[in-house]
């Protein structure tokens, strides 16, 4: 099944199973999902519902027991491990929940990274990186190591990252699960500009709030999408009209 | 007792866990446990037996032999008269017949000199047995170099002449050098069997004993008599030998020093090297061991009960190591302790005293004691925050070269940023590397200095030369395997502690081939330090250990090909592991942070 | 399964709080008396943000219910009989009722008995699966969240509004949580029918 033409990611019967027999786990069960470019889908659900792991299989770095998986209109799921490696340096941008940016690296240095991964020479992965840097308004942090960076800041040094090779795809996996509320506030707004310029995001939270800047919320349980819902469209309303609605 | 068994648990669960590096560590340990054991064994063989041999035998200071041409028969003991009543003689013994046979033991056919002796023991130069009894009518005593030689033993049938003899007896003795030091072999009969071994083309030798009343002098009373043409039958043509003490000592000990220089050398280096290796290999755990301290405190383990956790588990890897190290040790000893044959003191039993076993055990004990101080120290000392969070030594930060790998290509990349996020562990790694390469080295050394030596040595012959150069040759191979299993554990262990950033880079874009070629070549960079620093260094330690390079440094293109030899060696070992790592699901990596 | 959930249209002064008003007023006359304009002009900034569906003849309704309840009084000024040329003062029962006010602690109905009586009446009387309900309703907050959000952003970071925002944010989040509860509840009661 091949998705629509203008679907920049397209999956389709995805599951991912674990161990055997009695103890067989279905972390993914026969999921398909279809993101237009440009379009932000958010993945809620509780903890265990295996929201990661099809953010994971999504982004080529596992591999599906079952299902078709298309990205770029290229096929993942034979691909070899090589091949997955550079279609992720070109097509993806990842962010996780624990940052994962390198610990001896300034803010700077860890933003180029993919772009020198990707071959790209030193000066320009160094120009992009300031430029990105300055997108989620870090500049002034540039020369700073992650331990003097905020979990706030932390998170969009990794956002600046995974713009790096301007990926068709940004896939966050619970970019705010470290986050407290006003570091979570930062990501937000970073979200809702990314969003504005017209990155593809897929977003996997359980923080509704993360969600809400998403086009699409598809609710996740069991490894299993049950429900989606549109949140945009709809009347506009003022603040006191929000406000005035609680008892 | 609960707390005993809750240790005893903690451990072998821990040990069981990590089954792949606990195996290596403890077959790391095993190889330096016998290592350290046949050194210390070796390490024994450096007293001088000569003087023992001389004092127990009552050997003598000068010995002169008459040995009769062809068809000369008549009473030759005349020759000896002026000798024994010189200044400075204060007994003599013999003389004897010397019958020169053709011995045949075991397939092999032999020239032997027979000795006719008293039954009853002689004031001068009584061989001492090691087996057996002293000569008997029909019954021959061989002397110990020549029947290890043969492969003879008590019980054994020889010919003489095609007559059969019984081997009543091994002994030794410092009249003349050990088999096959001086030829032929000798061996003791009765007079009577020694005589009827005389034929015509060969006729009776006679051998002569003197002590002198000053045994320091025998080389002046062997200088003084040599004019004193003894045997005075110029008619007959007879042929006349005389050998100081001295002589023979100098003889003997040339060949025993040579081979026991051999021996203290590799002794030594086993040692050493073994030491050494075994403390980098610890070192490199300590990281790891002072998170586990960590995490055992915060389930609430009190300090003093998780530095015992973690001594148990070295303590069990150390003494299981010694054990097996101290048993494969007193196997393979004996085999290189037979030197020395000929003469007293060097048993062919394994040299391996309740000493020495406990010496091996102290250094394995000292070590694995060592290896949990220091992170149950620091454990102890940091909170246990700190302790999980960071490991021992958090990634240092070097500008410089992060700079220099953005202009490599993407493997050099990841291979510079390894090295120098961790310099210490680098530098660790080059260390045990440059040991290896030491041995290697050292090794070379030993061999090309062996067969240099089997091509110069005048006293040379096949058993002498081929013994040592088993020697050689075996403790060469141990040297390789233990620099190999270094080389592996080193390897292994650092890509055991990339598995982080290289998923990372995986994650980020890099693919498994340019992961497995950075790591390779991380490992290739403290390699090429190693191999260049190596070189010397194995030199100058088989100098240090008593060699003298000068005389047989091995040929500048085998030293030359150390280094790429130590590269290609370096790149298969690390290249096996990464492989492996770099096919592991970059998630699972990430997703257990 | 994916429709657009809209939120029932309501007419913005029916929903404005007419109670809250008349307590903000009362607790500004504490302060001091006032001329009606000005007292219109510190209620507007005092709404802030909120103050924008207000009305202005509704200020002045409002005070003169005040009026007829005793808790205020008014003295005309000058010639004029305008209601905003008038001054306001507090009685002593209204100084009481803002001392009451300010001391009240009192908070709004913890859990949406509403709601839940939906559900049981749904399933007692067949009419409707409890756990489609609890999905629609799932469905509107998560749309409603959305828009809360979505405006909070628009606002100034350390601002009122943004404040206000993120308490809607933040309780409909935890009303979203007690929909979840619902829903494995229903479920769980589904099954073992």
């Amino acid at each position: 099944m091949t998705g629509t033409t203008g679907s920049v990611l397209s999956a389709s019967g995805l599951r991912k199973e674990y161990g055997e027999g009695v103890a067989l786990v279905r972390a993914v069960d026969d999921v398909s999902l279809e993101v237009a470019q440009g379009e932000s889908v958010a993945i809620v659900g509780p903890s265990g519902c295996g929201k990661s792991t099809l953010l994971y299989l999504l982004g080529g770095l596992e591999r599906p027991t079952a299902g078709t998986l298309e990205l770029a209109h290229r096929r993942l799921e034979q691909m070899p491990e090589a091949g997955l490696a550079r279609l992720r340096r070109r097509a993806l941008g990842f962010v996780f929940q624990a940052f994962h940016l390198v610990d001896e690296l300034t803010a700077l240095e860890n933003v180029e990274l993919p772009a020198l991964l990707a071959g790209a020479s030193p000066r320009t992965a160094r120009e992009r990186a300031t430029d990105l840097l300055e997108q989620v308004g870090l500049e002034d942090r540039a020369e700073h190591l992650p331990s003097a960076l905020s979990g706030g800041q932390r998170q969009r040094v990794a956002i600046a990252r995974a713009l790096a090779n301007g990926p068709a795809v940004v896939l966050a996996d619970e970019p705010t699960g470290n986050l407290d509320s006003a570091a979570t506030t930062e990501v937000l707004r970073l979200f809702e500009q990314l969003h504005a310029d017209g990155q593809t995001l897929v977003v996997v939270t359980h923080d509704e709030r993360i969600a809400s800047t998403a086009d699409r919320l598809i609710t996740m349980r069991d490894g299993r999408f049950v429900d989606e819902t549109k949140l945009t469209g709809g009347t506009q309303r003022t603040v006191a009209e929000i406000a005035g609605l609680d008892g | 007792m609960g707390r005993l068994l809750l240790t005893w648990r903690l451990a072998i669960r821990d040990i069981k866990r990590r089954r792949v590096q606990s195996a290596l560590l403890l077959l790391m340990i095993v190889t330096t446990t016998t290592t350290l054991t046949i050194g210390l064994a070796l390490h024994k063989v450096t007293d001088s037996p000569f003087a023992r041999t001389r004092a127990a035998t009552r050997g003598p200071d000068i010995v002169a032999e008459i040995i009769p041409p062809p068809g000369g028969a008549h009473d030759a003991t005349r020759g000896f008269a002026p000798l024994v009543h010189a200044t400075g003689v204060a007994a003599a013994g013999g003389p004897y017949p010397l019958a020169f046979a053709s011995l045949t033991a075991r397939g092999i056919d032999v020239r032997a000199e027979a000795e006719g002796r008293d039954v009853a023991p002689a004031t001068i130069d009584q061989p001492a047995l090691t087996a057996g009894r002293w000569v008997r009518p029909g019954a021959a005593v061989i002397e110990r170099g020549f029947a290890d030689a043969l492969g003879l033993h008590v019980g054994d049938v020889i010919r003489l002449n095609g007559r059969p003899f019984g081997v009543g007896g091994i002994a030794v003795s410092t009249a003349q050098c050990f088999y096959p030091v001086s030829t032929p072999g000798v061996i003791w009969l009765t007079r009577r069997d020694a005589d009827a071994l005389a034929t015509a083309t060969q006729p009776l030798g006679y051998v002569l004993s003197l002590r002198l009343a000053d045994p320091n002098s025998a080389s002046a009373f062997e200088n003084g008599n040599a004019a004193y043409a003894f045997g005075n039958d110029t008619t007959n043509e007879a042929k006349t030998f005389m050998t100081s003490w001295q002589d023979t000592e100098n003889s003997d000990f040339k060949v025993v020093s040579v081979d026991q220089k051999v021996l203290l050398i590799v002794s030594t280096l086993l040692a050493l090297l073994a030491i050494a290796s075994i403390t980098v290999v610890v070192g490199s755990r300590m990281a790891e061991q002072t998170r586990r301290v960590g995490l055992l405190k915060a389930v609430g383990a009190t300090p003093a009960l998780v530095a015992v956790v973690l001594l148990a588990e070295n303590l069990l890897l150390a003494v299981a190591a010694t054990a097996v190290g101290v048993t494969i040790g007193r196997l393979v000893a004996p085999v290189l302790t037979n030197l020395g044959n000929g003469l007293l003191g060097t048993p062919p039993a394994p040299a391996l005293t309740g000493q020495s076993v406990l010496e091996v055990a102290v250094v394995a004990v000292a070590v694995a004691v060592g290896a949990t101080a220091v992170p149950a120290i620091r454990g102890a000392r940091t909170s246990t925050i700190r302790a999980l969070d960071d490991p021992a030594h958090p990634p240092r930060r070097r500008p410089s070269l992060i700079a220099l790998s953005t202009r490599l290509p993407v493997p050099m990349l990841i291979a510079v940023r390894l090295v120098a996020r961790r310099i210490r562990r680098s530098l660790l790694t080059a260390a045990s590397m440059t040991i290896a390469v030491t041995m290697v080295v050292a090794a070379l050394t030993l061999e090309h200095n062996d067969q240099v030596r089997r091509q110069v040595s005048v006293i040379g012959t096949t058993t002498v030369a081929g013994r040592v150069t088993h020697l050689v040759f075996l403790l060469s191979a141990i040297l390789i395997v233990l620099a190999a299993l270094n080389a592996i554990f080193t390897t292994w262990a650092t890509v055991i502690d990339s598995q982080r950033p290289t998923a990372l880079a995986r994650a980020l874009g890099a693919t498994p081939g340019q992961v497995t070629a950075g790591l390779t070549a991380s490992q290739l960079l403290p390699g090429l330090l190693a191999a260049c620093l190596g070189i010397p260094l194995g030199l100058a330690l088989y100098q240090l250990a008593g060699g003298h390079v000068s005389e047989a440094s091995p040929p500048v293109p085998w030293l030359v090909a150390v280094i790429p030899g130590t590269l290609i060696a370096i790149a298969v070992l690390t290249a096996i592991p990464a492989r492996i790592g770099a096919r592991r699901s970059v998630a699972e990596v990430l997703r257990s942070e | 399964m994916a429709e657009a959930a809209e939120l029932p249209d309501r007419e913005s002064l029916q929903g404005y709080q007419l109670r809250v008003v008349r307590e903000v007023l009362l607790a500004l006359l504490a302060g001091e008396a006032s001329h009606g304009y000005q007292l219109r002009a510190r209620l507007a900034l005092a709404l802030g943000p909120l103050a924008g569906a207000l009305n202005d003849g509704q200020v002045y309704v409002t005070l003169n219910r005040l009026e007829k309840a005793g808790l205020v009084v008014s003295e005309r000024v000058g010639q004029a009989d305008k209601p905003d040329r008038r001054v306001y003062e507090l009685t002593p029962a209204g100084r009481h009722q803002v001392t009451e006010w300010l001391g009240d602690t009192s908070w709004p109905k913890p859990a949406p008995a509403e709601f839940h009586l939906k559900l049981v009446a749904a399933a007692a009387a067949g009419l409707a699966d409890p756990v489609g309900l609890v999905n629609q309703q799932r469905r509107a907050l998560l749309v409603g969240l959305a828009q809360a959000q979505r405006a909070a952003l628009a606002e100034p970071d350390a601002s009122v509004a943004a404040l206000l925002l993120e308490g809607v944010v933040l309780r409909l989040q935890a009303d979203l949580r007690w929909l979840e509860a619902c829903a494995r509840y229903w479920n769980e009661a589904k099954e073992r029918r």
